[in-house]
């Protein structure tokens, strides 16, 4: 049985030489994506073009003008003293956002019982800029009502801070974006590069007719299965190394958990990804087919790995479903291994969750391939 | 004429002769932005958090009440020390924490102020933020509240505690939710799916060698590719006309511009894709490596340098150039100008004469190559 698995492999990764398009995808597709979602998403969000419609045009208006600038968020594109203008830039998308400062700001800042305004427009049409603008023009309203209170009631400078309360980030101290969206992005790399390549290499050989050609020779159905797997699943564990290494020495992704039970769990969880793509490549004619089931089926589990809202935040049935997606339990115990150093103690239940239902995948697909193949 | 009808026929064959064939061509790029939508904005609520309360004033269990009333935020529990909540944080179990310092009651009163403390997992920041957001403006409440009295013996009012009154509006998009501009930005990445698709048909029959057959038939190169082209086309217009009434329907946007324009300048740009399509089918020999360029060229930059998820403003300036020639960038400009600010061709005619360019650039390159490599 081994040599003729063997065969099959040898076999198996002549065709990956000859078409080195798709092995080379799947080392380094994931890598390029990798990098570049790290490189999009560490860059902080800045030079939003701004426009001020400064009524007042004194000292204090400057100020506030300064003080935004200083945030280092915005791209001061210009003063404006006409309202129209800015409705238009806004219109044409020229510019994130407005402030428009009344003509009685100084006024009202210098009176001890005023309530100075101050005007935000957002462009919602791009709601993340709009978003990052709306929290910089906050935060600097933040520290003028500070020190206007500490002014106006007499407050002891030491103390103001105190209406304000403290922020504590566990997990992720600096509040990196790479740490919550790289993980995803690289368990999800894994999935789509396991499930693509198990669903292709069947349906490949269906395709191109030479399946029946495998199927009268000496080899048997798990032999082919086999013999078709383990190629996949090199080139896969290959990769996630791969990923592994570069977001943990270029983006500085920390380990704090047991970096051996990592290496165990991918395995184990690429072999039940695995079963799906056999069943993918079983039920689909062409390749065709094949790919485009592999995209709805990963970008369903993409829902379900916490990507940008937390499953709790999902209706009960999803929130049922989701403990019956692979992703969901993947990404909880990469999230939990590497960010929160979590162990066994804390992760058995997702890993009991993921060995379950490994065994039922790969027991279904087993019989579905094999019944299909003879 | 004759010629690409007969192809078109022949590819439009090809589509539906397998009835799942038709329905995965036909409606993946809708299925795959309903899924996408749901995964990127759903609304965060029940966000579960826990509450250490080391004051145990009437004072701090009002607090307490009032940062968890509402479906926001859910008391998962009271916890008594600070080795629970860190037990809870790392199950998973809770996603933001607040402590309450002992002297909490006695510095409010005193206008002292807040001694407060918020934790949050800060491997899913997006329900962390969404935590802090709604405990501080109920904390700002609360305090206004508490030191209501205080203010009014002092001949003031709560407004004294935040002087600056600052008014926000958001134009076209009044609570700033994600959905309403990120699902017509996803768009833009879904009608690259009968890119895919054309690149795959034509890698097909090249792998089949059924490409030279067509070749020593009488139809010319231009007619081929154009009659491989329509079938995808119009799977392309069947979802530009289902993509809206989905969105609309299920995730509560709406289309504040034309439709009409929407669904013209869908078509523009579904020339300039399946264009780009073609030449990547011509390229290659085998479907799997049509795949894998597809996805590099198409799918992955929809995500990063379309300006979708992170500004374009932001990019350095040759990021921002080199986004702007692949198709999905401009028509997420157009997509998201249609549905929010209403525009017109009037503001997004540059985008549109980027299309035309692109898909001109990209079927002349594809005549190019398929001559040199079958001529």
């Amino acid at each position: 049985m081994t040599t003729r698995i063997l065969a099959l492999v040898r076999k198996e990764f002549i065709h990956l030489r000859s078409d080195w398009w798709l092995p080379a995808f799947m080392l380094l597709g994931g890598l390029l994506e990798l990098v570049m979602v790290a490189w999009a998403t560490s860059r902080p969000i800045t030079n939003l073009p701004i426009l001020v419609l400064d009524h007042d045009r004194s000292a204090a208006s400057r100020r506030v003008v300064a003080a935004l600038e200083n945030t280092g968020t915005f791209n001061l594109k210009g003063y404006t003293h006409n309202e129209a203008a800015v409705n238009a830039a806004i219109v044409r998308g020229d510019i994130s956002a407005a402030v428009v400062i009344p003509p009685d700001f100084s006024t009202a800042m210098a009176d001890p019982q005023g309530r100075p305004q101050l005007a935000i427009i957002l462009n919602g049409a791009e709601s993340v800029s709009a978003a990052e603008a709306l929290r910089a023009v906050q935060g600097v309203a933040a520290s003028l009502n500070q020190n206007l209170v500490v002014q106006r009631l007499g407050l002891p400078a030491e103390q103001a801070s105190g209406f304000a309360f403290s922020l504590r980030v566990w997990f992720n101290e600096a509040l990196k974006e790479t740490y919550y969206t790289t993980p995803a992005e690289f368990g999800l790399m894994l999935e789509f590069v396991v499930l693509l390549f198990a669903a292709l290499s069947l349906t490949r050989e269906r395709e191109l007719g030479t399946l029946e050609q495998l199927l009268v020779m000496p080899f048997s159905s798990l032999d082919i299965i086999i013999g078709k797997s383990i190629p996949v699943l090199l080139v896969a564990y290959t990769d996630f190394l791969l990923m592994l290494l570069v977001i943990h020495f270029g983006f500085k992704l920390p380990i704090r958990g047991s970096l051996a039970l990592l290496l165990a769990v991918a395995l184990g969880y690429m072999l039940v990804e695995l079963g799906k793509g056999l069943v993918i490549s079983v039920v689909s004619r062409t390749q065709h087919q094949a790919f485009l089931l592999v995209m709805l089926v990963g970008m369903t589990d993409l829902m379900f790995t916490g990507y940008a809202a937390p499953v709790e935040s999902m209706p009960p049935a999803l929130q049922w479903f989701a403990l019956l997606v692979p992703a969901h339990h993947w990404l909880t115990i990469l999230r939990g291994i590497m960010l929160k150093g979590a162990g066994l103690s804390v992760l058995w239940p997702n890993l009991l969750a993921l060995a379950a239902l490994g065994a039922v995948i790969l027991t279904f697909s087993l019989r579905f391939v094999r019944r299909a193949l003879d | 004429m004759k010629h690409i009808l007969a192809v078109a026929r022949k590819e439009f064959r090809h589509i539906v002769r397998d009835r799942s064939t038709l329905f995965l061509v036909l409606f993946t790029p809708t299925l795959l932005l309903v899924f996408m939508a749901y995964a990127l904005t759903a609304d965060i609520h029940h966000v579960a958090i826990a509450v250490l309360d080391y004051d145990r004033s009437p004072a701090a269990r009002a607090f307490i009440q009032q940062i968890t009333a509402g479906d926001d935020l859910d008391l998962y529990t009271q916890a008594v020390s600070f080795d629970e909540l860190d037990r809870l944080l790392l199950e998973g179990k809770i996603k933001a924490a607040v402590v309450l310092a002992p002297g909490f009651s006695r510095s409010l009163l005193t206008l002292k102020g807040v001694p407060l403390q918020v934790i949050i997992d800060g491997t899913e920041p997006e329900s962390g933020a969404f935590a802090v957001d709604h405990i501080a403006r109920r904390a700002e409440a609360f305090v206004a509240q508490a030191l209501g009295a205080q203010l009014e013996a002092r001949g003031l009012d709560a407004a004294a505690l935040t002087p600056l009154d600052v008014r926000v509006r958001a134009w076209f998009n009044p609570g700033l939710k994600p959905r309403n501009d990120i699902i017509p930005g996803l768009i833009s990445i879904v009608m690259g799916m009968p890119a895919l698709s054309v690149a795959l048909a034509i890698a097909h029959e090249r792998e089949h060698g059924t490409l030279e057959q067509l070749m020593a038939t009488p139809i010319g190169r231009a007619e081929l590719m154009i009659g491989k082209i329509l079938p995808y086309l119009l799977v392309g217009l069947v979802n530009v006309a289902l993509i809206p009434a989905l969105a609309i329907s299920l995730f509560h946007i709406s289309l504040n511009g034309s439709f009409a324009l929407f669904f013209a300048l869908s078509a523009v740009f579904l020339f300039s894709i399946l264009g780009m399509g073609v030449l990547i089918g011509v390229l290659v020999r085998t479907q799997a490596a049509a795949l894998a360029l597809s996805f590099l060229l198409i799918f992955y930059p929809g995500f990063f340098l379309t300006g979708i998820f992170f500004p374009l403003a932001s990019m350095p300036e040759e990021a921002r150039m080199e986004a702007m020639f692949l198709p999905g960038t401009p028509y997420a400009a157009i997509t998201r100008g249609i549905f929010l600010p209403a525009v017109g061709l009037d503001v997004l005619w540059p985008y549109v004469a980027m299309l035309i360019f692109q898909g001109a650039v990209f079927t002349g390159l594809a005549a190019l190559f398929f001559r040199k490599k079958l001529g």
